[in-house]
């Protein structure tokens, strides 16, 4: 009965020292969020017009796309468009080659971890450093994001430490403290900035009205990243798109609060026009959010702003971590984009859900992705990708349960149970064995004792 | 890809449309708007300076920084070894102690000050290793939904909302200033 994303999960169960931390760090965060939400007498204000904007601009998608891309072009910023992946790379390389970049610094996009740019364009010779410093210790470890907002948060600072001496950014050994290893990547990181030709950045919202790509960070890294190379790239999903500065007051307010419970980030920063002497390109990627849009029961998975507050309330991703779901984002956001994207590779991450539907209640933007993932759990069928041996037992209950005179029978004889030897329950075969005990079951079923209830009531009377 | 192509296929691809929300929300509204700007700025890490219009900014920058040696600014009136538009490259302002830039408003709710682009090389903000924000006291707003209404960009069509010193929370979630940008921020309110 075990699923991909519980198979994996159970290996990093074996370390429970490892996973105990993960778990309270995450809800460290949650807590901070709520905080944020209860200072704001607005809150739920906020998130039903996070959910209409929302709704409304990636139903109007085309419209305001359309807007975007004529008013960055008046400000004489070079607009792309990439169908996919591919496309995506091979434009993102044609620029920074006319531009003979060797050196890019990148500013934490989880778009182009989607389509894998980095190992492109590293292959085509060019150094790609990544400047977040969660980011650049995973790169530096050859690791992959486990949280889109605290990617490394799942490391020690041991681990990091060790490695910062191995790649000779930190030459006092043994000294692990977290300030003195960010001073560290600090200095080495600003070399890297001088360096570089170009950078690249995300964006978080992209406003239609105005032509201003903006991007929240903390340590400022998209600003480092564009304001000393001359050349700026920004990728961007197509579903980043935004009305006006309205609506992002909105998202300015939500983003931060519900992810990692501040205020605010540090850095809001608005990108309308290349620097002086520079160029600034926009790439629009689709990469089958159009086709996302076209699901009538899934469009909705569009409104998400990638904040992280799904994962940090999720039960299963704060015991299981990040890399235990087979696509590169994790928990509830994860499990549904991954299923957009590709059901029968990904529908091993639909059973990481316990529905307890907490990822709903924090959503900033009402994407119900608890809610979603139930959804996709009924449609499991179509793709082939249904767990069969719960569906026996289904179909099993069903017929009990359908069948008067059996479920009586059953019910009648269930307390036989109590008398079955424990071994035979702690087989490999019943997977709810693992890790539960085996109920008693009552001497008399319920109906039983409620019908005699009744009846002794009424003698009474 | 043609962009018309993709406009055809969202156009033809949406199941069901949606209108914006009709009534704007209503931001928090603060009693005393300074007092929760200036608790607001020292949560988020940065130090808050209250002066008069008559002090001496440049005494008040000294007394404020007394071991930095290199100061940035092309801001009028302000002493400055380094000026943001004289550089040759955004590098040259490497290693400079601290900078000194003009906010146009600043947020209540979360210690934003509004930051256009207003220096030839806009590093100084980020390159400097102390960021000196000067402020007028009249120009704060309760919260972002009137800030958004007050953005303006300059001719640089770049602006930023800073609030407080560059952060990380990556090791460990230890909060640590200085990632990258500026290690302090100081807030000078002026008025
Ligand atoms: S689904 Fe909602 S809570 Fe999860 S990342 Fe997206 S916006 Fe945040």
């Amino acid at each position: 009965m075990a699923t991909s994303h519980s198979k994996k999960a159970a290996e990093f169960l074996k370390n429970p020292e490892k996973i105990t931390r993960h778990d309270q760090t995450f809800w460290s965060v949650r807590e901070k969020r709520d905080k944020m939400a209860a200072m704001l007498p607005e809150w739920e204000d906020l998130r039903e017009h996070a959910s209409q904007i929302k709704q409304h601009t990636v139903t109007h998608l085309a419209d305001y796309l359309e807007q975007f891309a004529n008013n960055l072009e008046k400000n004489g910023v070079i607009v792309h468009w990439a169908k996919d992946a591919q496309e995506f790379n091979e434009i993102a390389y044609g620029i920074l080659e006319t531009h003979k970049v060797k050196k890019l610094v990148k500013s934490k996009s989880m778009l182009t971890e989607e389509c894998e740019m980095n190992d492109y364009l590293i292959e085509r010779g060019i150094d790609v450093v990544e400047t977040d410093l969660g980011e650049r210790i995973i790169q530096l470890m050859n690791l992959k994001p486990a949280h889109i907002v605290m990617p490394a948060i799942h490391l020690m600072r041991d681990e990091v430490g060790e490695m910062f001496e191995e790649k000779g950014i930190s030459t006092e050994e043994g000294n692990h403290d977290p300030t003195f290893l960010t001073q560290c990547a600090r200095y080495s990181l600003r070399e890297e900035f001088i360096e570089a030709e170009a950078g690249m950045t995300g964006c978080n919202f992209g406003v239609a009205a105005t032509g201003d790509c903006v991007i929240c960070t903390n340590e400022g890294n998209a600003d480092m990243s564009t304001s000393i190379p001359k050349l700026h790239i920004v990728s961007m999903g197509i579903e980043k798109v935004i009305p006006d500065y309205d609506a992002l007051a909105v998202f300015q307010r939500l983003l931060c609060r519900c992810g990692t419970g501040q205020p605010t980030t540090t850095f809001t920063s608005h990108f309308r026009k290349a620097r002086p002497d520079g160029e600034m390109h926009v790439i629009l990627v689709d990469n089958g959010r159009s086709d996302m849009i076209a699901n009538d029961t899934h469009w909705k998975t569009l409104k998400c702003i990638r904040c992280g507050a799904c994962m940090n309330t999720c039960p299963v991703y704060r015991r299981s971590m990040g890399y235990s779901y087979s696509y590169f984002i994790p928990g509830p956001i994860g499990v549904n984009l991954g299923m957009l994207k590709d059901p029968q590779k990904h529908s091993g991450n639909v059973s990481a859900c316990s529905l307890c539907l907490s990822c709903d209640h924090v959503c900033p933007t009402k994407v119900e992705p608890g809610s979603q993932i139930y959804n996709w759990r009924q449609e499991l069928e179509a793709f082939g990708t249904e767990n069969k041996e719960k569906k026996l037992m289904a179909n099993g209950m069903r017929t009990v349960f359908e069948n008067y005179a059996l479920y009586d029978t059953l019910l009648k004889s269930s307390s036989i149970v109590n008398y079955v030897p424990r071994k035979l329950f702690e087989t490999k075969l019943n997977a709810w064995g693992i890790g539960h005990e085996m109920m008693q079951f009552p001497k008399k079923p319920f109906h039983q004792i409620y019908k005699q209830a009744m009846k002794e009531l009424k003698e009474k009377k | 890809m043609k962009k018309e192509d993709l406009f055809a296929k969202l156009r033809q691809g949406t199941c069901q449309q949606f209108d914006m929300p009709k009534e704007p929300v209503k931001g928090i509204v603060y009693d005393d708007v300074a007092k929760q700007f200036i608790e607001m700025s020292k949560t988020v890490g940065a130090k808050v300076i209250e002066v008069s219009p008559d002090d001496d900014l440049n005494e008040t920058i000294r007394a404020a920084y007394p071991e930095a040696k290199v100061f940035a600014s092309n801001v009028e009136g302000v002493k400055a070894d380094r000026n943001p538009d004289a550089v040759a490259e955004a590098a040259d302002l490497n290693g400079t102690d601290v900078g000194i830039i003009k906010g146009v408003f600043g947020v209540a709710e979360n210690g934003c000050v509004w930051i256009p682009q207003t220096m030839k090389e806009r590093s100084v903000c980020f390159i400097s290793e102390e960021l000196v924000i000067l402020l007028d006291r009249n120009s704060l707003v309760n919260n972002m939904h009137e800030a958004y209404k007050q953005v303006e960009m300059t001719e640089y069509g770049y602006g930023v909302f800073i609030s407080g010193p560059s952060k990380t929370a990556d090791i460990e979630q230890s909060l640590v200033m200085g990632a990258q940008a500026a290690r302090g921020v100081t807030v000078i309110l002026i008025g």
